[in-house]
């Protein structure tokens, strides 16, 4: 894994999706009015015969994806996260998850990630996918497994929701990296026992893996596991890493009732004897609006110092926590808050 | 397309109808209450488009109340395309007949229960016989109270928008909601202006005259627009044994009245 500041990369999703449409006719591009903030506008021109626009109409969209998918396409249907999910959630329940059809829904601008308000920013996207049975839930933490993940959730059976960052698209994995659907991935792991396991996904995986180096800094053992699927979650790969630890912090852009702090408190509770948990991500509030992203996640404790003191905090350290220096970040690159 | 049929051609329509109503009758009957009023209201419908349009197995049926779905058995029988025995395990546990349609449904391509969703679904149909090429049609049936629903709406601007000429909904305009009759509760009309309004063709006939109903389906599926057949109908039509001031929602069919309408049905 690399370092902050990371390079970025513009569209990773919308060129790996028309990658994978040249091998697979089955795959079908459906937009919501979104087509360029969700980097289809490259499908549009790839495959103009099978892109279909569907406009402000996300309750009709997602049942029309659950026809042609009844009819053997694959949709791969393209909104803001809150309008995939919230906006049209009976529809996504009753013409998609309960039919258990392969209809791909890719919800982009997670959480806080938008400084537009609580009617643009995907809090409740998570756990109102995690709730539908037969739903994967699906967040990737930059581009390389985002290039990787379209054709991985291809190939999966039933309904897929995507949360994809929007815009510039930070490189934390070098090439040789594989997204796993199939297993949580623990990116660090700590020589010694005792200490925090943090477990994050999407956006505040690169907070959490700069969160870790200031604890391990100043001699906390951290584990760092990366969460692509969120439902079904690893809980196997998440109990071994927490087996030796004292405390675990779980980092979700998005609301803490019913995301990952929720998934990895079921595995935990059910297991028993575990250690405590802390969740980092919003403490069940509605985000106001601010002028840049990067002030949201101070503001609603998502950066990389809400990490640390948590950690440091769980463990009982002695106040004051370590003090995060952020890396310099210019406007080609990017660093978690 | 065919001449406006002669009485004798429509008369498997008028069987069929007669059969969706007696079918119905019985399925209710097992337990008292149901959604009857919804065969009666529809069986002329149903009996001209199961007789004389849909092809099983190759054009798509989407019946997007699922309340109707009492409607699909019955044809399923009449057909051929299902058991007569499963019948009487309608509404009853762990059969695959429920009593609101199912993903478990037989007959039907699509029904949903969340009402307002099936326009949509057929929508999809639609496209996916385009992309295909294939001449395969879509029939979707819908109710009255479904245009209070947004997303029927939604669906209705794209169809007309793409010019979807192989879709052609049936309206079933029973007047009738669980709080009442729909006029006491919103304005749904003038319907088929609103749907001209969305660029369909309508047509807006008696649902109970199966040479009007025929006439309009035939110039339906003819259009070059996706179109409309609104059929105007009663909930309590065909048995005159039920209560004039009877719940067509969700009829109450205690053991006396049941007998009634059953024989009544049987000597027609």
């Amino acid at each position: 894994m690399r370092t902050a500041p990371f390079e970025v990369r513009l569209k990773p999703y919308g060129t790996a999706l028309v990658d994978l449409a040249r091998e697979r006719e089955d795959i079908l591009c459906l937009s919501g009015d979104l087509t360029r903030q969700c980097e289809v506008d490259l499908f549009r021109e790839a495959f103009p015969d099978r892109f279909i626009n569907g406009g402000m109409a996300e309750a009709n969209l997602v049942g029309m994806a659950g026809g042609l998918a009844r009819r053997g396409y694959m949709p791969f249907l393209h909104t803001f996260g809150v309008f995939a999910t919230r906006r049209a959630y009976d529809q996504v329940a009753m013409a998609v998850a309960y039919p258990n059809l392969p209809v791909r829904l890719v919800g982009f601008m997670p959480g806080v990630s938008s400084p537009g308000g609580p009617s643009h920013q995907a809090t409740d996207d998570v756990a109102l996918m995690r709730a539908l049975p037969n739903m994967t839930v699906v967040e990737v933490a930059d581009a390389t497994e985002t290039r990787q993940v379209v054709a991985e959730i291809a190939d999966l059976p039933g309904p897929v929701y995507l949360r994809l960052k929007r815009g510039e698209i930070p490189v934390l994995f070098d090439d040789d990296h594989r997204v796993d659907l199939r297993q949580a991935q623990v990116l660090r792991r700590a020589e010694r026992p005792g200490g925090v396991v943090l477990v994050a996904s999407g956006m505040m995986v690169a907070a959490a893996a700069a969160a870790c180096d200031v604890l391990e800094d100043h001699g906390v053992p951290t584990t760092l596991v990366n969460v692509s699927a969120i439902k079904p979650l690893d809980a196997a790969t998440i109990l071994d890493a927490v087996a030796s630890a004292d405390l675990v912090v779980t980092a979700e852009n998005h609301s803490v009732v019913g995301g990952l702090g929720s998934a990895v408190a079921d595995v935990l509770a059910q297991a028993g004897s575990t250690p405590p948990l802390r969740m980092i991500g919003l403490q069940d509030v509605f985000a106001s609006g601010g002028k840049a992203a990067t002030r949201l996640f101070e503001r609603y404790g998502l950066s990389t110092s809400d990490l640390v003191w948590a950690a440091w905090a769980g463990l009982g350290l002695a106040a004051p926590a370590p003090k995060v220096v952020p890396p310099p970040v210019t406007d080609e690159t990017y660093a978690p808050v | 397309m065919e001449e406006a049929s002669s009485e004798d051609q429509l008369d498997p329509a008028r069987e069929l109808a007669h059969a969706i109503r007696l079918r119905s009758a019985r399925m209710v009957a097992r337990h008292g209450f149901g959604y009857l009023g919804q065969a009666l209201s529809s069986a002329e419908t149903f009996g001209v488009l199961a007789a004389h349009w849909w092809r099983p197995g190759r054009d798509d049926l989407v019946i997007s109340p699922g309340h109707y779905i009492i409607c699909a058995y019955a044809i399923g029988v009449e057909l051929g395309l299902m058991d007569e025995a499963a019948l009487e395990t309608y509404g009853e546990d762990g059969s695959t007949l429920e009593a609101i349609g199912t993903e478990s449904s037989p007959v039907v391509d699509l029904t949903c229960g969340s009402l307002g969703q099936g326009l949509s679904g057929a929508v999809g149909f639609a496209l996916a016989a385009r992309l295909d090429g294939e001449p395969r049609r879509t029939y979707a049936f819908i109710s009255d109270g479904e245009l209070q629903e947004g997303q029927t709406w939604e669906a209705a601007t794209f169809a007309g928008h793409h010019h979807l000429d192989g879709l052609t909904v049936l309206l079933d305009a029973n007047n009738s909601q669980v709080d009442g009759p729909i006029d006491t509760i919103t304005t749904i009309e003038p319907i088929a202006d609103r749907w001209r309004s969305f660029g369909w063709d309508a047509f807006d006939v008696d649902g109970h005259d199966v040479g009007a109903l025929h006439g309009a389906i035939d110039q339906a599926v003819a259009s070059e627009r996706p179109a409309v057949v609104i059929a105007r109908t009663s909930t309590l039509r065909g048995i005159d044994a039920l209560p004039v001031d009877a719940d067509g929602h969700f009829i109450k069919l205690p053991p006396e009245v049941a007998d009634a309408a059953i024989t009544e049905l049987e000597g027609r």
